[in-house]
């Protein structure tokens, strides 16, 4: 059985969120990696910019930072330097800005600060799966996918637990600005632009703002110094410490990304295991395939489609040239599937190894942060799934989200046999 | 240049490298297990560490500011011999190097 065949007819529209509501493009991926692999796409009012397809390409281009500049904006759309100033987060710094707030941050979010937590992550999971699992047909993104990584978050963020549902809706509206399941204020079809100088355009940044900053308040009247918001707050190498605007730009970043990625990531694997059965046996085998599911799952989910970069200077590739100024995105999402570096790319093969998808920018610097967190999250909780299940199958059609930003099955019906 | 990467589950790996490169690079190309490159060499990562074995340590130096803080992060045990691979360039001054993965 095949997982999910796409369906655009190769000349998919890119920059039209309506696009990835039938899952990402692949026909239109796959036609542009072979013909035109940098290629120009135009989007309205001359916001025009260059996509690249292919995964050797991406991983030249991502590294080189001397040319491809994350400070000007991470998105297709527009930003002015206004709204940049007001929005941006250490995702829009480069080195040697960007190493220095990422070296506060990565020790909270290394791999054996992380393994620390799988313990912990287990009994969530164990807590998740038997409530959801006991229902018999559900909807797997909202009763299994969405609940881990929010959870998960608060404890590594030290939020109170009652705050965890509100978070999880906000961080929904955030990064699924374009989504009207998801929030009232849809991005692109909205004539407002009342919050533009909110993390993510959205109104859900503004009640972050206000949460972020009653949140610190209630930690320093505590005496709290611990955890990773204190630690973003010390000073870096150099005596800067970050401001309180891009301090709360962070925290929103951490609720949005924290958030959808992983569950994304989770949603992918058990839409996988409905449409090719053998892996929840492989699964249930055990061994070695732990330490390559994980990044086959992520591969095969992709949540983040693209990120942009803007030329600083020209760059010939293709026989093109990529002027200063333009703005170049990264589609992961389709390097993720070029054939001449995955075999079967459409194929979810648990054993996979070397396995070079960038579902984490993997090739930069501003490779995910919380990757190990990522990855444990999705190899535990696939770990504990396989042990409980029989079998497991699709209960109807599943659902993308609507945005070419974020890839994630929003809605996936599903009905199970226990082991 | 030649180099050999020694494995932890013991094992080794040995390959002909080009100069210019970085030994993650090598050891990515030669697939050396357990180092990564994540961040393709921007000292995002920490994820290509290794050990310098003893006889080289001299002639491959010590890691740099940004690195040292880097390699307190890195997933196995940080020794004295610590670097991460990304930071050393392929030369014929280190013909026949001998390099440790860690144990994970």
């Amino acid at each position: 059985m095949t997982l999910w065949t796409p369906t655009d007819d190769g000349y998919a529209d890119l920059t039209s969120h309506d696009t990835f509501e039938r899952g990402a493009p692949h026909n239109t991926f796959a036609r542009l990696r072979r013909e035109d692999p940098l290629h120009w796409t135009e989007y309205k009012d001359g916001q025009d910019f260059w996509s690249v397809t292919r995964q050797a390409d991406i991983a030249e281009m991502n590294k080189n930072t001397a040319v491809f500049s994350s400070a000007r904006g991470i998105r297709m759309e527009d930003q002015s330097y206004e709204e940049y100033l007001a929005r941006r987060t250490f995702q829009e710094t480069d080195p040697p800005e960007h190493t220095q707030t990422r070296m506060l941050l990565m020790r909270a979010f290394s791999r054996t600060v992380m393994a620390q937590y799988e313990e912990e992550i287990r009994a969530l999971c164990c807590d998740i799966l038997d409530a959801a699992l006991e229902k018999g047909s559900f909807d797997a993104t909202k009763e299994i996918a969405r609940q881990l990584p929010m959870r998960m978050l608060g404890r590594v963020l030290g939020l109170p637990e009652a705050d965890l549902p509100w978070l999880v809706e906000k961080g929904d509206a955030l990064i699924a600005n374009t989504d009207p399941d998801f929030t009232t204020h849809v991005l692109d079809r909205m004539e407002t632009d009342e919050f533009r100088m909110m993390p993510f355009n959205s109104p859900a940044g503004a009640e972050l703002y206000a949460y972020a900053k009653d949140l610190m308040a209630a930690k320093e009247a505590a005496g709290d110094t611990e955890g990773v918001l204190n630690l973003i707050r010390q000073p870096a190498k150099d005596g800067s410490v970050i401001s309180e605007t891009e301090f709360r730009n962070f925290f929103c970043l951490l609720v949005a990304a924290g958030n959808d990625t992983t569950r994304y990531s989770i949603a992918a694997g058990i839409q996988a295991l409905c449409h090719q059965p053998e892996l929840l046996g492989q699964m249930r085998e055990g061994g070695d395939v732990w330490e390559t599911a994980p990044d086959e799952i992520i591969r095969w989910a992709t949540p983040a489609l693209y990120f942009r970069r803007t030329a600083l200077t020209d760059y010939q590739m293709h026989g093109k040239t990529i002027r200063a100024g333009d703005k170049v995105l990264y589609w992961f999402s389709s390097a993720n599937r070029d054939e001449t570096v995955f075999d079967d790319p459409f194929r979810v093969n648990l054993h996979r190894t070397p396995n070079r998808h960038m579902s984490f920018g993997q090739g930069g610097p501003h490779v995910c942060l919380g990757m190990w967190l990522a990855r444990l999250e999705v190899r535990v909780l696939f770990q504990e799934l396989a042990k409980r299940l029989k079998s497991i199958e699709p209960a109807g059609p599943h659902k993308f989200l609507r945005s070419n930003f974020v890839g994630g099955i929003k809605q996936l019906p599903v009905t199970v046999t226990l082991a | 240049m030649n180099v050999t990467w020694k494995l932890p589950e013991g094992g080794e790996i040995s390959a002909e490298v080009a100069n210019g490169l970085t030994l993650m690079e090598a050891a990515v190309a030669n697939d050396v297990p357990g180092v990564i490159g994540e961040c393709g060499g921007c000292l995002s990562c920490a994820t290509c560490h290794v050990y310098v074995d003893e006889g080289w340590r001299d002639k491959v130096g010590g890691p740099g500011e940004t690195e040292d803080v880097m390699l307190d992060m890195v997933a196995g045990e940080r020794t004295d011999a610590s670097r991460l691979s990304c930071q050393i360039e392929t030369s014929e001054a280190l013909d026949g190097l001998v390099l440790i993965v860690p144990a994970v």
